[in-house]
């Protein structure tokens, strides 16, 4: 066993690894219900696991109004600035550069998020220039969903965006899903070393993050959960007991994340 | 290791290779090892030749795959017997073979969970009382429901809820006593406390779904719960060998 599976064993919150999520939300959503979906719920599962820091876009950002949301995502974190930074959500339908403007230089921002397949736009549209822009000029990454076959976000999509911005630091959401996603985003992070692949998804498996991390490196993986769009420790779970080195695991699970804000100062 | 550390019995387990994902060769030394690797103490097992290419044979072969294996209890598949696939005497011949619990797979198998063509079956598998297991997946809600009012005595175990059917959930379980929800994939955000807050921990069965799912994410969902130890240890395996030893609580 590694510390963090004797702490779950133990049923108490790990304390050898700064754990940090970089892929969360906040919030309700209509399609299902949520228990406990706002930040005092999500920070006592933080707790109780130890997970120490999540970058959120709230579910109002991604589902409804960017702007409206965004200013959701802003207020959760000035409420809790050690626990979150949050994602400005960019949606194509819904004035980009508005948002980048409004946005972009506040300290509670450490990124972009984009969710093609909700706001039915490819990921490689005209629309989403700005965003590109943003992300080479300021170094922040842009955590985009990404979901094998999808017309929006499929992983060739993903390559061809990371081949036009060659500066911009690419989170590839979920890491395509599937199995065979899962193989696509290996493949695509191999040619563009600013693609790193989040690895929440409902099919994804220790065995597969550790394949990724054989692949690409440590510091091109990061751990997400999604949550509480779902439940946070799902994800968790799979690279606690993932074949991989300390050493590893606690890049994916906090250091490459924390590195890649450090550059950006965010 | 801790002397109190709560002991899990996975009810949701198979052998056998998937044709659309890697899961290695599926073997018992391999699912053994899978188990150890998670610290899971025993499993209710299925077969992937049930499901995925023929129950019968599936059903057979896990029999002797099984044999001298004190950690690990078969699941056989179950069909209507409407083309004498598995034979009238299914539910007496599964308790002879030592069998544990069965599993549907209706959706995939092409027959209806709450329909007349199973009925017999689901009958007899009440009367012997042998847990039936079905995924969320391969049949309905408004289906489990009436199952479970049709066969008041049949304990029903559904497992891969994933996180987007709370709303349905929580109302088959308030209207139910013979249905309990499975841990493979049970994931919405704190869902695991709230429906015990509203249900009890006796309705709530650990199974993984592995090898398809990781059996990390069971484990740690609910070693890392917001529940009592009282209640892990219910979820964890007594609620299972409560329902493996043929008590039931009627609707």
């Amino acid at each position: 066993m590694n510390e963090l599976t004797t702490a779950l064993w133990a049923r108490r919150p790990q304390q050898a690894t700064r754990i940090v999520d970089a892929h969360a939300h906040a919030g309700p959503y209509s399609v299902f219900f949520i228990p406990d979906p706002d930040p005092a719920g999500m920070i006592a599962v933080m707790d109780r696991c130890g997970v120490a820091h999540a970058m959120l876009s709230s579910h109002l950002a991604i589902q409804l109004d960017a702007a409206k949301g965004n200013a959701a995502t802003a207020e959760i974190v000035e409420r809790a600035p050690g626990r979150f930074t949050g994602y400005l959500t960019v949606n194509p339908w819904q004035d980009p550069v508005a948002e980048l403007e409004r946005w972009g230089d506040d300290p509670r921002f450490g990124g972009v998020k984009l969710h093609p397949d909700l706001h039915e736009y490819p990921l490689t549209g005209s629309r989403y220039a700005p965003v590109w822009e943003y992300a080479e000029l300021t170094g922040r990454p842009v955590l985009t969903h990404t979901y094998s076959g999808s017309p929006y976000n499929d992983l060739p999509l993903v390559g061809e965006v990371a081949g036009r911005h060659p500066r911009a630091t690419i989170l590839a959401g979920h890491s395509g899903v599937t199995p065979l996603g899962i193989d696509q985003s290996i493949e695509v992070a191999e040619r563009h070393e600013r693609v790193i692949l989040e690895v929440c998804g409902s099919y994804n498996t220790g065995a597969a993050i550790a394949g990724m991390v054989r692949r690409l490196g440590a510091h091109r993986v990061v751990y997400g959960s999604d949550f509480p769009f779902i439940d946070l420790r799902m994800s968790l779970g799979r690279i606690l007991f993932s074949d991989l080195s300390d050493d590893d695991r606690a890049a994916v699970l906090g250091g490459t994340i924390t590195a890649l804000l450090g550059k950006t100062g965010a | 290791m801790s002397e109190d550390r709560p002991v899990l019995i996975d009810a949701d387990v198979m052998l056998g290779r998937h044709p659309r994902r890697d899961v290695g060769g599926g073997t018992v030394a391999e699912l053994l090892a899978a188990m150890d690797r998670v610290g899971i103490a025993e499993a209710v097992v299925g077969s992937m030749t049930s499901w995925l290419h023929d129950p019968a044979r599936g059903n057979r072969e896990l029999t002797g795959l099984l044999a001298g294996q004190p950690r690990l209890s078969p699941c056989w598949v179950l069909l209507p017997d409407t083309c004498g696939e598995t034979g009238a005497g299914f539910a007496g011949a599964a308790v002879e073979a030592g069998v544990v619990a069965v599993r549907a797979f209706p959706r995939e198998h092409g027959w209806d969970l709450a329909g007349a063509d199973a009925a017999p079956g689901l009958d007899a598998v009440e009367s012997v009382r042998l847990p039936l297991l079905v995924d969320a997946g391969q049949t309905s809600w408004q289906e489990v429901e009436a199952l479970a009012r049709a066969h008041p005595c049949l304990r029903i175990v559904v497992g891969g809820v994933g996180y987007r059917k709370l709303r349905q959930i929580a109302g088959v379980l308030d209207r139910t006593g013979n249905v309990s929800i499975g841990l493979a994939d049970l994931s919405s955000h704190r869902g695991l406390e709230w429906l015990v807050s509203r249900f009890g921990a006796d309705r709530f069965v650990f199974g993984t779904g592995a090898p398809y799912r990781d059996p990390a994410e069971a484990v740690t969902r609910l070693l890392w719960s917001e529940l009592g130890q009282a209640e892990v240890a219910a979820i964890g395996a007594g609620n299972l060998r409560r329902l493996l030893r043929k008590e039931v609580r009627a609707a």
